[in-house]
């Protein structure tokens, strides 16, 4: 146990601090920028970052990933804020902290298994296409000033790492802010500053508990926002401990991490934060920088706060331009380039699923959508895909004017109608013996239609016989615990 | 068959860890196996802090933090591959019958454990790479490796010289008894000289237990230098191995709770890294 928290904690001290301290200068301008996506004030979305992060380096499942105010999050909540104002924000996302901690005890990470690769990718691209979208109300209606900034911005953060010995020491999007707030002071120019966006904390977080009535009617205009926000929260959250796992070769407890997610989320409730979760481009800057463990996270959220409560005068001034080219780049970072060129190469029924994901999400602005089409329409394709794997052979034998007729491969509610089309009725037979030995029944529909097979021979007046019924139709109990076990499974898959 | 497990990591102490390992083996004979265990360093992409990602970020950085990964993990297979073939010549020269030898990815404690069934004996030294030449810091596997090992643990110093005699520090608490009853039962240290020292303290009846205890190593025809001491538990017993120029010790592994550890600290862990001399640590 203590040794475990060595690890976490203390095991790469130098790399964890550096990446933190980089995490938490990159933080900044997202929290900012999250906050005015959803329509609170930028403090908001600052302290929640500080609660979160400082809260899931201590009870998270995957050291070394970075949780804060997420764009993902900050999209669901636009309506909520709205309508119905910050207090009730602050609700949801108590609640949201609540329904996460339940389904880490349902064990619910393990779902995950369901989400399936391209509708991940949908997810990740529709997710880049939203922050890039959130950007553009900045972009119009603006002079010229703003877009020379931006693209001045821009052109800071992608070349200045390739400035030998100092290029890669300081991070670019900093030195980007930094740079624009000190033309746009210098200048005078008249350009919106983070200032015109909001309150900006002045002292650290505060316990408060959000000034809802306590009834039925505030749970119901909640719970809905809560279920999308602990749906994605946890989804985004899963999807980057993944990607975690797979740069840094380790392992990550799932479960842990949801229920760690919400006592983040329940923290940054109680002090004036609005929902977040695990950060993709944020925890890849993360591993790319040093940081490895526990530690990382928790100086990310230390900084920050630091940083933004004594430099407030400062933050105030930044120019929205500035902010804007570096969620550019956090849009450019996070979407999957390789998806499009994918899309030639991958089978045609991936690639539907990952479009028809993108789609829906910016077509409702709503990621649990999105992610909800997908996996309904990868589990349609699968269905498909394996109600395919089904023949009926069928043997005539004139002397007795009988017909057998075999049936191979998975009879289930996806080729059920396939299988009774496989049989020949208007044919005048005396017999008719159906052999379901190398066949699997896996659900009701199947079965119901062999029922149906056979009364209809019979009508014709045909005698029926069934061979091979009990072999066919042990997958229809639902013996999922059995699968785990390799003799079940060889049994369930005799003779094939 | 169960086996001396001997884990070395090319540091300078692995030539005494070897040494021992042989000894051990001629005396209980029983096979030798070296284990190597290659575990991974997890720093490395620290030098980039822009922050900045660019396209295909994700890609990009896996691809290269893999080709760093495999770079350094041939090499160190390799290496670990040369250092086996050698300790193992070594232990063959000097005359051990079977050698075998373990290479494993991953943690050297997990190791250790996944190969429990094979084992009877674990000799490691006290401290490897990386603590070469700072004599009083653990290796940081020991205490792990004491918690989790349910076999006995023989650690070794810098230097091995085979033992004449042997002290065992008794306490009359029942972690001892069992260190007293293995070192009975197992045959390392037969036909050793035996001192048998206990410091006084508070469990009641001490010295009954004490004269038991050299009785009981008598009758198994131990010959037995019985002390009994007073003062602080491990200053004492340091002066009287000095004194009696002690060659080898057995302990009992952590007779307190894990919290009183924390806050005061563990006997058996101030003795390791005091001790000049290899010590083995029974559960």
């Amino acid at each position: 146990m203590l040794e475990h928290m060595k690890r976490d904690w203390l095991s790469n001290i130098r790399g964890d601090v550096l990446a933190g301290i980089v995490v938490a200068l990159a933080l900044i301008p997202e929290a900012i920028a999250f906050s005015i996506i959803a329509g609170v004030d930028p403090k908001v979305g600052l302290y929640s970052s500080f609660c979160i992060a400082v809260i899931i380096a201590f009870v998270g499942g995957r050291p070394g990933m970075i949780s804060a105010a997420t764009g993902a999050m900050a999209l669901l909540m636009v309506t909520l804020v709205k309508d119905h104002g910050l207090e009730y924000l602050l609700a949801a996302t108590l609640l949201t902290g609540v329904l996460q901690i339940c389904a880490g005890y349902l064990k619910l990470g393990g779902l995950m298994r369901f989400v399936s690769r391209s509708v991940v990718t949908g997810f990740v691209n529709a997710l880049a296409i939203l922050i890039f979208m959130a950007q553009l109300p900045e972009l119009t209606d603006v002079t010229w000033h703003v877009y020379v900034m931006t693209a001045a911005g821009l052109g800071i953060i992608y070349l200045f790492p390739y400035i030998p010995a100092i290029g890669k020491m300081i991070p670019s999007p900093l030195l980007c802010i930094v740079a624009l707030t000190i033309v746009a002071i210098s200048l005078d120019l008249n350009i919106r500053t983070v200032g015109d966006m909001g309150e900006l904390p002045d002292t650290l977080p505060i316990f408060l508990w959000p000034d809802v009535p306590l009834n039925m009617e505030t749970l119901l205009i909640i719970l809905p926002y809560s279920a999308g926000l602990a749906v994605v929260g946890l989804l985004e959250s899963m999807m980057t401990a993944t990607i975690v796992d797979e740069l840094t070769d380790t392992t990550s407890d799932g479960n842990k991490e949801c229920k760690g997610q919400g006592i983040a989320n329940i923290g940054a409730g109680l002090f004036g934060g609005m929902a977040g979760c695990a950060m993709i481009g944020q925890s890849i800057i993360n591993v790319k920088s040093g940081g490895r463990g526990r530690l990382s996270t928790f100086i990310a959220g230390l900084v920050l706060i630091i940083m933004v409560v004594f430099l407030d005068d400062w933050v105030r001034q930044i120019p929205m331009a500035a902010l804007v080219a570096v969620m550019i780049m956090v849009s450019i970072g996070t979407f999957s380039w390789s998806s499009l060129t994918d899309l030639r190469t991958h089978p045609l029924s991936s690639s539907i699923v990952m479009v028809s994901t993108v789609a829906v999400v910016v077509a409702t602005h709503n990621l649990a959508f999105g992610v909800l089409i997908g996996v309904l329409l990868a589990t349609l394709f699968f269905s498909n895909k394996i109600g395919r794997l089904m023949m009926v052979k069928s043997d005539f034998n004139e002397l007795e004017n009988k017909r057998t007729y075999e049936v191979i491969g998975q009879v289930f509610f996806a080729s059920a109608e396939q299988f009774t089309n496989a049989f020949d009725f208007k044919e005048a037979v005396e017999i008719v013996v159906i052999d379901l030995t190398h066949a699997h029944f896996w659900d009701i529909t199947a079965v119901s239609s062999l029922d149906k097979v056979v009364i209809k021979f019979r009508r014709e007046g045909a005698t029926v016989t069934i061979v091979g019924m009990n072999e066919a139709t042990e997958t229809v109990v639902d013996k999922f615990g059995a699968h785990n076990d390799p003799k079940e499974v060889e049994k369930l898959f005799d003779g094939h | 068959m169960t086996k001396i497990i001997t884990c070395v990591d090319g540091s300078a102490i692995t030539s005494a860890v070897t040494e021992a390992a042989v000894w051990a083996s001629k005396k209980l004979n029983k096979p030798l196996l070296f284990l190597h265990t290659l575990e991974k360093e997890q720093q490395h992409g620290a030098d980039d802090y822009t922050g900045a990602i660019g396209l295909g970020a994700r890609t990009v950085l896996l691809d290269e933090m893999t080709k760093l990964d495999e770079q350094r993990s041939k090499v160190a297979l390799q290496l670990g591959k040369e250092l086996l073939g050698y300790v193992s010549r070594q232990a063959s020269t000097a005359g051990v019958g079977e050698v075998e030898s373990l290479q494993r990815h991953g943690d050297l404690v997990d190791s250790i454990n996944d190969i429990e069934g094979l084992t009877r004996l674990i000799v490691i030294g006290r401290s490897g790479k990386g603590h070469d030449g700072n004599f009083n810091a653990l290796g940081s596997h020991i205490e792990t490796l004491l918690r989790k090992a349910s076999h006995p643990v023989m650690v070794i110093p810098d230097t091995f010289k085979t033992p004449v005699s042997f002290m065992i520090a008794y306490d009359g608490r029942e972690t001892a008894e069992i260190a007293l009853q293995r070192v009975i039962d197992g045959g390392l240290l037969h036909g050793l000289h035996c001192h048998l020292v206990s410091v006084k303290n508070n469990e009641s009846n001490q010295n009954d237990k004490f004269v038991l205890a050299q009785q009981k190593l008598e009758g198994k025809g131990f010959n037995v230098t019985a002390s009994f001491i007073e003062g602080n538990i491990h200053e004492s017993l340091m002066e009287y191995k000095e004194a009696h120029d002690i060659g080898l010790i057995v302990m009992g592994a952590f007779g307190h709770s894990k919290l009183r550890q924390f806050f005061l600290g563990s006997n058996t862990l101030k003795m390791l890294e005091r001790c000049k001399v290899p010590m083995v640590v029974l559960r």
